[in-house]
């Protein structure tokens, strides 16, 4: 089976989960690059990390466009698990892609109430 | 095994268009076409969705499934309370999505 | 390679930079989810006559 190469774009807070997504697809032999936009970062739980870390071993990555990389999500050697990726060089890059996924809903106007924000 | 041409694959991940889901399962049919449909993440609320039933009974049980991962998370009870029209088959991995871009010729994200 | 561009909302600034991006040098066509009755038919005939469609939020 050929290995396909997918963009998953997520541009709203609530849908990290396109980074399980991305991993389901790299279990299937397929190169899975999950894009966190403007800094919708999901929280940097265990689960979560191991899995951005698991997507980078199965030669996928997870980047982040419009934002700084967070140091909260790093290797054993304190490296950066999050690659930086501007919106020109995603641009260029999924041209080559054979699927763009964006994922769930577009970015929220409003920021979210103390209830849901963490 | 290689994507068959006439056969257009959904993948929903948005839980606010069952109204493009079924117009667009709908039109392919009309068309000819055959369809193969994955809910994961926050689309299995569209399970409780009427039109859902009968989206599953048109697709067939080879080709509509949902992630139970999902349908657990968002707080479902995956073994006692499987939607309407799916079978515990139906009740699937992200493995699904990978046969949707294995064996559709043409795609959307929904 | 023939490339159709589909949106499910207004398309912000980030969306049609990507767009104009992936469009470059090929056969682009487009079509509007965010209508009040789109024409279904008219969208399955674009998607089987594309190579490749990306479906915006």
């Amino acid at each position: 089976m050929e290995s396909l190469k997918v963009y998953i774009l997520v541009a709203n807070r609530m849908y990290n989960d396109g980074i399980r997504s991305g991993l389901g697809l790299a279990v299937e032999n397929h190169y899975a690059f999950p894009v966190i936009m403007n800094g919708e970062f999901p929280s940097f739980s265990t689960y979560m990390s191991e899995n951005i870390a698991w997507v980078k071993d199965m030669e996928g990555q997870v980047y982040s466009c419009g934002a700084v990389a967070p140091d909260a999500c790093v290797d054993e050697d304190g490296d950066k698990l999050i690659a930086e990726i501007s919106l020109e060089e995603l641009g260029e890059a999924m041209r080559d892609a054979d699927f763009i996924i964006p994922y769930g809903l577009s970015k929220q106007t409003n920021e979210p109430p103390p209830a849901c924000a963490e | 095994m290689s994507a068959d041409p006439n056969k257009l694959a959904i993948f929903v991940t948005s839980p606010q268009h069952m109204r493009h889901v079924v117009g667009l399962a709908n039109a392919a049919e009309k068309a000819g076409k055959k369809l193969m449909i994955f809910f994961t993440y926050k689309s299995i609320h569209l399970t409780k969705d009427p039109r859902f039933k009968v989206l599953a009974e048109k697709c067939g049980e080879d080709h509509i499934a949902i992630c139970a991962d999902s349908y657990t998370c968002e707080g479902y009870d995956a073994a006692a309370d499987i939607p309407a029209g799916l079978s515990g088959k139906q009740m699937r991995t992200q493995a699904f999505h990978g046969a949707l871009l294995d064996e559709c010729g043409k795609y959307i994200v929904l | 390679m023939k490339i159709l561009q589909v949106y499910r909302s207004e398309p912000n600034s980030d969306v049609k930079t990507l767009v104009g991006i992936l469009n470059r040098d090929r056969e682009a066509d487009e079509f509007n989810l965010n209508v009040e009755n789109p024409d279904y038919d008219t969208l399955v005939a674009k998607i089987f006559t594309a190579d490749k469609t990306v479906c915006w939020w």
